[in-house]
């Protein structure tokens, strides 16, 4: 059991900065995830946890102890690998023992190991086969009974679910989260899916070049976005991004007046608002009036997308909805879940 | 008349398989010729008629006074082994960091190995001659073994190579993450995976040692003569001995054909075992 501390950590490559002066602390049994777009640094902070990658500037500690100049069998941590790193010469049984016979565990103890890790992972029937007559959800299987064979302080698990097809990666995710749950081991874990943030995470730290932009509870994230990026990255449909200003009493896209308000005139403002927090209702009867441009039925909900001035919003209305295309409807937004950011710095306006 | 699709498309097949056969015929005429007259006598060699009375006399004569093939075939093999055993660790070596680590002017470094290869070996034969002489290892086994080692190096360095690189790195990562030193990653899981390539690979430099001829040719002249040297001998006083040329010409290429038919099985392993994904 451990925490793991990154110090002012800076990662360089000439002159591209993966990871720019970065600080964050992953607290003893948390499972934290670094989520961010590709390219954002997340699995470079990961690789330097790891011992894959040197960091140019910072100390890296887990369990208080510096391990920046300790090689990656040294800092007692397990890894999973997007492509799963599995050693196709060798049986599952084989692949699941190695880092108990590479660490000179006594031979004998080992089989019971290798089977206790393969029953948590539901894998018993496969020991004897090779990788590649397993399917990918096997492999990442194997990948994660390895893993979790010795007790190591830390667990890094690089995008583990992003080459499995979609119907398989829930219900991993859904395992990983018990296998999480059952055995409190301090876990970071890098995705640029937001839906595996939420569900799995702790914390999340949202990420974009290079820097840690937001850190907080899933809720936290989702409910108080800190920047548009936060806000734009997180929520599927994303949220409804709208450049505009506050005068005389209103919010206006251009001339359009979105709603009332009573915030203090302001110009280079964006209103976020997400879909679920539209209401569509009748004409008249909302904050605002506009034409249908789109309606989407994805089974769950109906997306209906409007015209607001020069600008397009989609609300998320009931999936026995009827609205027709260029029919002209209501929105009513929900006044408790706005956020307004400054154009300029990006940030969020506290209201 | 104008064809079908499916008409056109077996119309370009025939096309393409008779171009194959006659290609292939070109390619074999000759070898079919040696095969023949390995086993034909020396009066029939010029004969190109296809019926004669086979024998096995040309196959022991070669072996004896004063051919001795015997000798010749010995040296070849303790020869090619020997820089198989030789190059390939090392080149192994070479592979892998060129593989792996980001060495400073790795490119330029991999091209000038390569460079090598660009030299006419005419031209470099000579001061061979004269080092060898002066190091006293002229028309030794030990000094075909040096230059022959020299010879296969680059192309062993760039296969191997391309058999690592074909590697996941996410293997190796793993395998350090869970408790592997570097020396034990290659041991553990570089070695076997390329196992493949290494067994391609030194078969390539063994047929590559063992067909050589210039360098044994002026680095030789009694001891260790090689068999492509020895072939030479049966261009006697009595004319060309084309029947016992043939015989031995047959005693060369059979080893090759063998591991030609070894290499094929392996080379379609090394090509589809990085499957992991």
């Amino acid at each position: 059991m451990a925490s793991i501390e990154l110090k002012d950590v800076t990662k360089r490559w000439g002159d591209f900065v993966g990871v720019d002066n970065q600080s964050l602390t992953v607290n003893d049994q948390e499972f934290l995830v670094l989520l961010g777009p590709s390219g954002c640094g997340k699995t470079t902070t990961m690789r330097m946890i790891a011992g894959l990658e040197d960091p140019t500037r910072g100390d890296i500690l887990i369990g208080d102890r510096r391990v920046n100049d300790d090689l990656p069998k040294d800092r007692d941590i397990a890894m999973v690998f997007q492509n799963y790193g599995l050693y196709p010469h060798m049986s599952v049984a084989d692949n699941i023992a190695y880092p108990l016979k590479v660490r000179g565990v006594e031979r004998s103890e080992i089989p019971a190991k290798v089977r206790a890790a393969a029953e948590q992972v539901e894998l018993l029937d496969f020991l004897d086969r090779k990788p590649r007559a397993l399917s990918g959800g096997q492999r990442q299987r194997v990948a994660l009974a390895r893993a979790i064979v010795r007790t190591p302080q830390v667990f890094l698990m690089d995008e583990p679910l992003s080459n499995l097809d979609a119907k398989l990666r829930v219900t991993m995710r859904a395992e990983l989260k018990h296998l999480s749950h059952r055995l409190r081991i301090t876990t970071v874990y890098v995705t640029h899916d937001q839906i595996e943030a939420m569900t799995l995470a702790d914390r999340v730290a949202v990420m974009q070049h290079g820097r840690i932009v937001q850190l907080g509870t899933p809720a936290e994230i989702y409910n108080r976005p800190e920047t548009l990026f936060v806000a734009g990255f997180i929520g599927s449909p994303a949220m409804n991004l709208v450049d505009g200003a506050i005068t005389d009493g209103g919010f206006r896209v251009d001339d359009f007046e979105l709603l009332k308000t009573t915030l203090p005139a302001r110009t280079g403002l964006v209103l976020g608002v997400r879909p679920e927090d539209i209401q569509v209702v009748e004409r008249g009867t909302g904050d605002f009036d506009a034409p249908v441009f789109a309606v989407e039925n994805t089974g769950e909900s109906v997306l209906i997308t409007v015209n607001a001035g020069t600008q397009r919003m989609t609300a998320k209305a009931d999936r026995h909805d009827t609205t027709a295309i260029d029919e002209v409807v209501g929105l009513k937004l929900d006044p408790t879940h706005l956020y307004y950011f400054d154009r300029e710095t990006e940030r969020r306006i506290d209201s | 008349m104008k064809l079908s699709g499916r008409q056109q498309r077996h119309f370009w097949n025939t096309i393409q398989v008779v171009l194959i056969i006659a290609f292939t015929l070109v390619m074999l005429v000759p070898i079919a010729w040696i095969a023949l007259a390995a086993f034909k006598q020396h009066v029939d060699v010029y004969q190109l008629k296809l019926l004669f009375t086979p024998t096995l006399e040309n196959f022991v004569t070669v072996f004896q006074a004063p051919y001795h093939l015997g000798d010749k075939l010995f040296n070849s093999t303790v020869v090619a082994t020997a820089t198989v055993l030789i190059a390939i660790p090392i080149a192994t070596c070479a592979a892998y960091s060129f593989s792996r680590f980001d060495l400073r002017g790795r490119t330029a470094l991999l091209v000038l190995i390569l460079a090598t290869q660009f030299v006419p070996a005419v031209v470099i034969v000579l001061p061979f001659f004269v080092m060898f002489r002066d190091l006293g290892i002229l028309d030794t086994r030990l000094g075909l073994v040096l230059v022959n080692t020299a010879i296969v190096m680059p192309f062993a360095i760039w296969m191997i190579k391309g058999f690592i690189d074909g590697i996941p790195i996410d293997t190796e990562e793993a395998a350090l993450v869970d408790g592997s030193s570097r020396l034990q990653v290659i041991r553990n899981i570089v070695l076997p995976m390329a196992a493949p390539g290494l067994v391609t690979a030194g078969i390539f430099c063994f047929i590559i040692a063992w067909n050589e001829f210039l360098f044994a040719l002026i680095l030789t002249n009694r001891d260790a003569v090689t068999l492509p040297v020895g072939l030479a001998l049966f261009k006697a006083e009595e004319g060309d001995l084309w029947n016992l040329l043939a015989a031995a010409g047959i005693i060369i290429m059979v080893p090759m054909f063998v591991l030609a038919l070894i290499i094929r099985k392996h080379f379609v392993q090394g090509m589809t075992m990085g499957a992991v994904r």
